[in-house]
């Protein structure tokens, strides 16, 4: 065979395996290149997504009362695993685990398992440096409140997904949120990240900003935390709203329960401090001249065969004013007769009760409140003295800022958007409204409220005192009380109403004037000292014991209406 | 097999070309290794910075700062016990000059 042939054959044979490559590799190139380029891709690039850190929550004047803060997932990829009990041993202290839990994680069943969730930045330092075979850190965000339990009935609860679960956290889920960022990831064989790309931008979203202000909460939630210390009541509720704009500048709710917002969710039967409903009426048609007088009946009234009205002490004969002051049952019983279901009913309704109110929290209620005109002679007296109905403490609350900033019910409001304040509607002529508010300044001052008087400022307001409804046997309870205040201050030219409601309180006293009048004194002059509000009344002595056991007297709540034989 | 000048030339750029973009290949796995750490740094450093600042946020807290005026023998003032000046605009005297140059949230705090 010469050299060329051999050369040939040489060369063929060589060659040879070329052609099933050649045709291998033009059927991977050509025939399947896309598909094939689609999965080399998958395995190097990824799109992941970056979530915009949930917007911080703040208060008036931009102080934190929610934030996202991020932390850290410690996990385990147990494939590699070689000692369980020294990953306990060295991680145990750090994460403040039981080193045999660790243990216990690492050998039970499954390649992965979450460590410790939510460490924070320090932790996650530490575990870095321990430098634990196995072991991974992955990013989290988590969401705090700094205050503690401050406002939570308002901010409400995030759950473990990270949406809200209630109260602004849940009413502003979207605003809170933000858009997420996408970002192409390029990926070695390790999968860690070479290269990445920012394929969409996210928005993080700006703070929300609340017209709650933070240190007036701290204040109302101090006092009502003492007041619950003083009377052991079951629960009490405190809100504060500003009535020349209805902001709202605290709501509190003792025991706080981040959950639930009573104060919006929950409705509850006013008893006296409804009052002001028909004395509003009555003033603004006219009804009742400054200086009429109604009969106290000796106490008792007999409004309708079988039934009486009762007043706890006998009471002479009254001016509207002075049925304020005493708080008479029998005197607003004989009002409301003359003022008549229907302007009765719209009073009520233009002050906003049986409305929702719209402030942007979850489970809004908007209370009961039927026609008067279809509930006859006795329960039109009943609900003159709020009983018979049910209103939400921040309707109640926006009624007496409608009274104190002159006759205008203003959208209550939470969300500090720079908008001006929402005007609802005017609820009565100034005259009517002038005339009423001086009416609850002498509550305070000479009647049933005198627990509520701050030295040297005006304060205006009304108590309220209400047997609860048993709801097993459908009558009023001997027992369980309702004692709440409503008011304003000062009363010159008002800059805070504040609402004080105490559920059954069971130590001492459990009138109006004398369990929730205090704790309304109490954040009265705290806010007037934070605001360095002059005076706007000369200095005058404290309320004496006799004023004390004077309110005590007319402050006494008879059971609403009592039949005869029953 | 014999190649002139020109064929010499063009397979040296080509060998050249090829290793550049070789280099460029690895500089750029390296310095992508390297921002990917750099960029875990800077998240780990928002974690501290976010961290530091709600240690802030707790202790100016209402509650922690009641918590040490009552610790220090102080209680609220009354508002009679109050005198509001006349005519005084902004800050006067050395510590609320001091205070109002503090930045929030120490100042809003303080001034609570």
């Amino acid at each position: 065979m010469d050299f060329g042939l051999r050369l040939t054959v040489a060369s063929a044979l060589s060659l040879a395996p070329l052609g099933p490559l050649t045709l291998r590799l033009a059927h991977l190139q050509v025939l399947r290149h896309e598909a094939l380029s689609e999965r080399a891709e998958g395995e190097f690039s990824r799109t992941a997504s970056e979530a915009a850190p949930r917007a911080d929550i703040t208060d008036r004047k931009g102080r934190v009362l929610a934030r996202s803060v991020p932390t850290w997932s410690v996990f385990l990829d147990k494939k590699m695993l070689k000692d369980p009990a020294e990953l306990g041993r060295k991680l145990g202290p750090i994460l403040k685990v039981a080193p045999g839990e660790l243990e216990r994680k690492a050998r039970a069943s499954g390649r992965f398992c979450w460590l410790k969730t939510g460490v924070d930045f320090p932790t996650a330092q530490a575990v870095q440096a321990a430098r634990v075979e196995c072991v991974g850190l992955t990013p989290s965000s988590q969401r705090v409140y700094p205050n503690e339990g401050l406002a939570r009935p308002v901010l409400g609860v995030v759950g473990a997904e990270g949406k809200g679960l209630s109260g602004l956290e849940l009413s502003q889920e979207k605003r809170l949120r933000g858009k997420p960022r996408r970002l192409e990831l390029t990926r070695d064989g390790k999968g860690r990240a070479i290269h990445r790309d920012v394929a969409e931008d996210g928005e993080v979203p700006a703070p929300l900003k609340l017209t709650i202000d933070r240190n007036v909460q701290y204040i109302v939630e101090e006092a009502l935390a003492e007041g619950a210390g003083a009377h052991a009541f079951k629960s009490g509720y405190a809100a504060v709203q500003d009535p020349r704009t209805g902001e709202i500048l605290a709501m509190a709710a003792w025991p706080p329960n981040p959950l639930k917002n009573p104060l919006v969710q929950d409705a509850y039967e006013p008893g006296s401090t409804f009052k002001v409903v028909t004395a509003l009426a009555a003033v603004e048609e006219r009804l009742v001249g400054p200086a009429e007088t109604f009969s106290g009946e000796g106490g008792k009234w007999q409004i309708a065969p079988g039934v009486t009205i009762t007043d706890h002490e006998p009471e002479p004969d009254m001016t509207l004013a002075q049925i304020l002051e005493r708080s008479s049952n029998i005197g607003i019983a004989k009002v409301v007769e003359r003022v008549g279901p229907a302007r009765f009913f719209r009073a009520a309704r233009a002050l906003g009760f049986g409305l929702r109110t719209g402030v942007p929290l979850p489970g809004e209620t908007a209370g009961d409140l039927k026609p008067f005109s279809d509930l006859g002679k006795v329960g039109l007296a009943a609900s003159s003295y709020g009983y018979g109905l049910s209103v939400s403490p921040l309707q109640m609350l926006g009624a007496y800022s409608a009274l104190a900033n002159g006759g205008t019910l203003y959208e209550p409001r939470l969300l500090d958007d720079g908008t001006a304040p929402e005007k609802v509607r005017r609820v009565a002529s100034e005259r009517a409204v002038g005339e009423l508010a001086r009416m609850l300044e002498a509550v305070v001052d000479h009647g049933t409220g005198q627990p509520a008087r701050i030295p040297g400022y005006r304060v205006a307001g009304k108590t309220g005192t209400a047997r609860k409804l048993d709801p097993l046997t459908r009558k009023y309870s001997q027992k369980a009380y309702v004692a709440s205040f409503a008011g304003w201050l000062p009363a010159s030219a008002p800059r805070w109403t504040i609402l004080v409601i105490v559920d059954e309180p069971t130590k001492g006293s459990y009138y109006g004037g004398l369990v929730a009048a205090p704790v309304f004194a109490k954040i009265g002059r705290r806010l007037l000292t934070l605001e360095a509000v002059a005076p706007d009344r000369p200095a005058e002595p404290a309320p004496d014991r006799g004023a004390v056991a004077a309110a005590r007297r007319v402050a006494s709540v008879p059971p609403p209406l009592r039949r005869a034989g029953r | 097999m014999n190649f002139d000048a020109g064929t010499a030339a063009k397979f040296g750029v080509g060998g050249f070309l090829v290793l550049f973009l070789c280099w460029q290949h690895v500089s750029a796995t390296r310095l992508g290794y390297r921002v990917a750490q750099a960029r875990k740094e800077i998240q780990r450093a928002r974690g501290r910075v976010e961290t530091l600042r709600l240690q802030v946020d707790q202790g100016l807290s209402p509650g922690a700062l009641a918590a040490e005026a009552g610790r220090r023998g102080l209680i609220p003032a009354d508002p009679d016990s109050l005198r509001v000046l006349p005519g005084r605009q902004g800050p006067i005297g050395w510590l609320t000059r001091l205070l109002a140059r503090v930045p929030e949230p120490v100042r809003s705090a303080l001034s609570g």
